[in-house]
């Protein structure tokens, strides 16, 4: 009999304590991160009104578009959209491609100065992006690149961040199943195609995933080399919508604008997080 | 594992390597950057002659759209096109606000490339662009195109003036305006006006607090950018200012009693707030009973205000009640480092959005002031007449103190005193004297030596 | 975790260091290979890291206001304003502050929510995403947001403190405030990074110590203190090295929260400002970068340095 009470006893203070050690962090995390941008959307369907008021309004009084529709007519958004799209795409095929061919290189090739080489990857991860602005924008302006797309790709497509954790992957791989594919005769060229990269699927899609998000997200280089809407990307469009004067009104604007650069990411990670976070892990335990 | 003694000797030649790559980059490098030699290029400061140069076919024209103007700028030029068909202006977005256009500016500058024939300047750019030989003068223009002067407000042409030449030309001009809640005034039983001095406002402002429920019976303006410009007003009132020419008188004995005047509005007396973003916007929604702001926000504020709003002039101090109104606002310049004929373009476009019947309908569509004397307001005020009452302080402005507006940086270097003393409750006196030194270190480094 | 180790080459007759002499034809082909491979990527960078990076030393010597043509060379006298004026204790200060919240919180933060998301329970898949999340969110949308949020006179988070009979701080105009605001936004743009690598590192542990620990009777916490988290050294290593880099070159929320840098001028944010904001001192700008640039280095020759040493027997 008391083994009964107490084995329930422990069952229901298990179950509190599981309550309390599983579920009630973890909501608390995920609110935390859901909150403000739930607000995000909710304000943006807000008018004038509802945001500069005497007294909050948690929700909006309908799920107007105007903000949508004046965000999208103040600026060209489809435009920027689609300049992102086309940077994002275009920047990270091409970023990623570099980084598997030097990360084999570095890894699989013999040469013998291929860790100085390395070293002078590593440092240009330390280089802050913000010191090659001018230097850069003298460079690209003089080269006819500015308010164009290739202006906004060029200079970032150099990748250190996607070598990097390519070579720390291409390391842990085992050397046998390159040494059979020697053998067969295999070529640097087949062996990178046929053996190293299909094993490396889920260390690429993060690289290829981090080298999107972060086209994507790229600010200060687009603003600086564009000053014309046909060419800019969205979130130096979405700066724009930022006037000097009579502001405060036009937060519903903004937070219609925000939603648009940041649906999209979110979307996509929603779709691919398992990749990312797998991946992610992988390099940090790894290298 | 690999010995980290190898690492060492890898990371220490790499070093080395770089070094040299240093040498060699150095010699690389001069080629993109400024010339050291020393020898002036002096294409700016040359009275450039126009006679003979035709207007190009097409030039940019930089603005930011101060005030919501993209549509009336998209207005002008379309008439613009009509009258001449052979000059196409490419209205570009410059960037958000002052600082962001002065930005791009620049570092069009220091590329020699995508450089505009037009670009709005701030009151506190102008005159950094005119030491960087970024602009150049208007006479050469003014003469060219028959461009007279005499019709303009004279105090808006005058900011523009140094050294003997014009650098710049008046367009989003404002002044800071008093706005205040003709419906909180009436429930707090106060006269339908502004205050004539601070001190009266002092003594209405509990009383406004306790009718009106507002948050605050005032706000000020908010810092970033706007402190060094509205708080010329409390100095003048007191007496002091920011300097005088070009001596900085920024901890003077009136600047600290007008601002702890106002640090004590905040934390002693507590009817007054500071605005985080745009003190027009507060006021619109409510939250404050009066405010200072633009002139360029009034058509904004009777947009989006639900109460009926009164318009006056900024109120005086112990010392003075007038003149106590700094102007400000933007005006163009056309840079230095662009063909002849893009410049003279723009001078021609320039010409045009400043004769009169282009500046009362750009003043109508912002509440920026109308620049030209004879400009035809009548429709104007028929539908806004607070404009008027803007207009009529442009009689009692005063030009701002050399410290903010010809001292790179200054503004900020306010706006961060400012901060200390109404957010911070810092000590005003070292404030002061701390921005004193500040303002002094900018003249003597950044200012001085470019005057010769 | 070897960061210079030498590459497994597949090779069975890899040569020895000292038996590199002369080129083989075997050896010419690798290296034509490795130029074919490796060049594209390795002259980019070049052009557009090393070259600028080269042009900013470069500039950091020049007395040079941005948008002027000419300039003077002062040598070090850029570094030396720098470091004898009130710059220099201002902006290390700044950047230090930063850098240690930003990194200690999201760290910290970042490993309980892993121990949160290691719990046996469901749901973890969705909630190891959600934290993620902002991490992979665009700055200056994040920037505005956030803005709005801590917004005195509008923003939820006024309402809520006013709902408590509480005034809203003044967020941006107090420069102390507006730091603390930053670091905030940027911990929560970030702790989802080091939770899931946290989680990662906690899930590569081996099972059987933690079963071990548990039979002994060891109670949660001390368990944790005395044998989860030592083996978590080298996680937390990567972490603190990453977050470090990537916080002292945090740049979009700081623009976007604080255009003026008024208070949250770090580093990277006082160069910037230096040349492009208000002040237009294109060399000292450039001194200050090569300064952080510095810094940088040290931070990451000091991983090179103690990733062997220390981290795998601690």
């Amino acid at each position: 009999m008391s083994t009964l009470t107490e084995n329930r006893a422990f069952t229901r203070k298990n179950f509190a304590a599981t309550l309390a050690g599983g579920y009630v962090p973890l909501i608390l995390a995920t609110l935390v991160v859901f909150l403000p941008l739930l607000w995000m959307v909710l304000s943006s369907f807000k008018q004038p009104g509802e945001i500069v008021t005497t007294e909050l309004k948690f929700l909006p009084e309908s799920l107007n578009l105007d903000n949508y529709r004046e965000a999208m007519t103040t600026v060209p958004f489809g435009q920027f959209f689609l300049n992102s799209v086309i940077v994002t795409a275009v920047g990270s095929t091409i970023k990623v491609t570099l980084a598997i061919l030097t990360a084999y290189a570095l890894v699989f090739v013999d040469f013998p100065y291929k860790n100085a080489v390395f070293v002078l990857i590593l440092v240009a991860l330390m280089v802050p992006a913000q010191v090659s602005i001018l230097p850069n924008y003298i460079l690209i302006a003089g080269l006819g690149g500015k308010n164009t797309l290739w202006g906004i790709i060029l200079p970032g497509l150099g990748t250190a961040f996607g070598t990097f954790l390519l070579r720390q992957h291409f390391l842990t791989l085992p050397g046998s199943i390159l040494e059979a594919a020697e053998l067969d005769g295999a070529g640097h060229w087949r062996r990178l195609w046929r053996i190293v990269v299909p094993v490396s699927v889920p260390s690429i899609a993060t690289v290829g995933l981090v080298t999107v998000v972060s086209e994507w997200n790229d600010y200060i280089w687009p603003l600086i080399i564009t000053d014309r809407p046909e060419s800019m990307t969205l979130p130096v469009g979405l700066t724009l919508l930022q006037n000097s004067e009579s502001n405060g009104a036009g937060w519903g604007i903004l937070m219609a604008g925000a939603v648009l650069v940041i649906l999209p990411v979110l979307v996509i990670f929603a779709m691919l997080q398992r990749y990312i976070v797998a991946g992610l892990t992988q390099g940090s335990v790894t290298g | 594992m690999n010995q980290p003694a190898s690492n060492q000797h890898l990371l220490r030649r790499q070093f080395l390597g770089l070094s040299t790559a240093v040498a060699v980059g150095a010699a690389l490098a001069a080629c993109g950057g400024p010339s050291t030699s020393g020898g002036s290029t002096a294409q700016a400061a040359a009275d450039v002659d126009f006679s003979g140069v035709k207007p190009a076919a097409s030039f940019d024209f930089w603005s930011t759209h101060p005030g919501k103007s993209q549509d009336v700028e998209k207005e002008l030029i379309a008439k613009f096109q009509a009258k001449h068909p052979d000059i196409k202006v490419n209205l570009i977005t410059g960037g958000a606000d002052y600082e962001e256009i002065a930005q791009k500016f620049q570092t069009a500058q220091a590329a020699k490339s995508g450089l505009p024939a037009l670009v709005v300047l701030s009151d506190v750019w102008w005159f950094r662009y005119y030491m960087n030989k970024s602009i150049i003068p208007m006479d050469g223009l003014l003469k060219q195109l028959d461009f007279k002067l005499d019709d303009f407000r004279e105090t808006l042409v005058a900011d523009y003036g140094y050294d003997g030449k014009q650098w710049a030309m008046p367009y989003a001009r404002s002044t800071p305006l008093f706005y205040y809640n003709k419906d909180h005034f009436k429930a707090a039983g106060l006269p339908d006006r502004a205050p004539k001095t601070w001190a009266e406002f002092a003594e209405w402002a509990p009383k406004l607090k306790a009718a009106s429920k507002a948050r605050f019976a005032f706000m000020y303006p908010a810092l970033a950018g706007y402190a060094g410009w509205t708080l010329q007003n409390n100095l003048w009132g007191e007496g002091g200012g920011w300097s005088k020419d070009w001596e900085i008188t920024a901890d003077s004995d009136a600047n600290v009693k007008a601002l702890q005047f106002a640090q004590d509005s905040v934390y002693k007396d507590g009817w007054a707030g500071v605005s985080s973003k745009d003190s027009a916007d507060d006021f619109a929604a409510g939250i404050a009973s009066a405010t200072l702001s633009s002139t360029g926000s009034l058509v904004g504020v009777l947009k989006n205000a639900k109460f009926n709003v009164g318009v006056g002039f900024l109120p005086g101090g112990p010392a003075s009640q007038s003149p106590v109104c700094p102007t400000g606002g933007a005006g163009l310049g056309i840079p230095a480092g662009v063909p002849k004929e893009q410049q003279l373009a723009a001078a021609t476009f320039l010409k045009f959005i400043s004769e009169p019947e282009n500046t009362a309908l750009f003043s109508a569509a912002t509440g920026y002031m109308p620049t030209r004397k004879s400009a035809d307001m009548s429709t104007v005020l028929a539908k806004t007449p607070q404009i008027k009452t803007a207009m009529d302080q442009l009689a009692v402005t005063r030009k701002q103190d050399n410290a903010r507006v010809f001292l790179p940086g200054a503004d900020q270097e306010i706006a961060k005193a400012a901060a200390a003393i109404l957010t911070q409750k810092a000590d005003v006196k070292a404030s002061l004297g701390s921005l004193k030194g500040k303002l002094e270190d900018i003249y003597a480094k950044d200012v001085k030596p470019k005057l010769g | 975790m070897t960061i210079l180790d030498t590459a497994p080459a597949p090779s069975a007759n890899r040569p020895s260091p000292r038996a590199r002499r002369g080129w083989s034809p075997r050896r010419r082909r690798d290296f034509l290979v490795f130029l074919a491979f490796a060049a594209p990527n390795l002259l980019l960078i070049a052009v557009f890291t090393y070259l600028p990076l080269i042009n900013n030393i470069y500039y950091s010597t020049l007395d040079w206001t941005l948008g002027s043509a000419e300039a003077t060379v002062v040598g070090l006298g850029n570094y030396l304003t720098f470091f004898t004026s009130a710059d220099a204790p201002r902006v290390l200060g700044t950047t230090a502050l930063f850098t240690a919240c930003t990194v200690g919180g999201s760290m910290l933060l970042g490993l309980l929510v892993a121990l949160a998301l290691n719990a046996k329970v469901r749901g973890t898949t969705f909630a190891r995403a959600a934290v993620f999340a902002p991490y992979v969110l665009s700055g200056v949308g994040v920037g505005l947001v956030w803005l709005f949020i801590f917004d005195p006179g509008y923003g939820v988070l006024s309402w809520i403190l006013r709902a408590f009979g509480a005034t809203s701080p003044e967020w941006i105009n107090d420069p102390q405030l507006a730091l603390v605001m930053v670091i905030v936004v940027y911990v929560w743009k970030n702790l989802g990074y080091c939770a899931v690598v946290f989680l990662a590192g906690l899930q590569s542990l081996p099972g059987d110590v933690m079963e071990a620990a548990a039979l002994d009777g060891a109670g949660g916490v001390r368990r944790f203190l005395a044998i989860s988290l030592p083996l978590l050294s080298p996680t937390t290593f990567f972490l603190l090295i990453t977050t470090m880099l990537s916080s002292l070159q945090a740049f979009d929320l700081i623009r976007i929260m604080t255009p003026l840098g008024n208070g949250t001028s770090t580093l990277i944010y006082e160069a910037y400002l230096q040349a492009f904001g208000a002040y237009n001192r294109a060399g000292y700008s450039a001194a200050i970068s090569v300064v952080l640039f510095a810094i940088l280095l040290l931070v990451t020759v000091l991983q090179l340095r103690f990733v062997e040493k220390k981290v795998h027997y601690a």
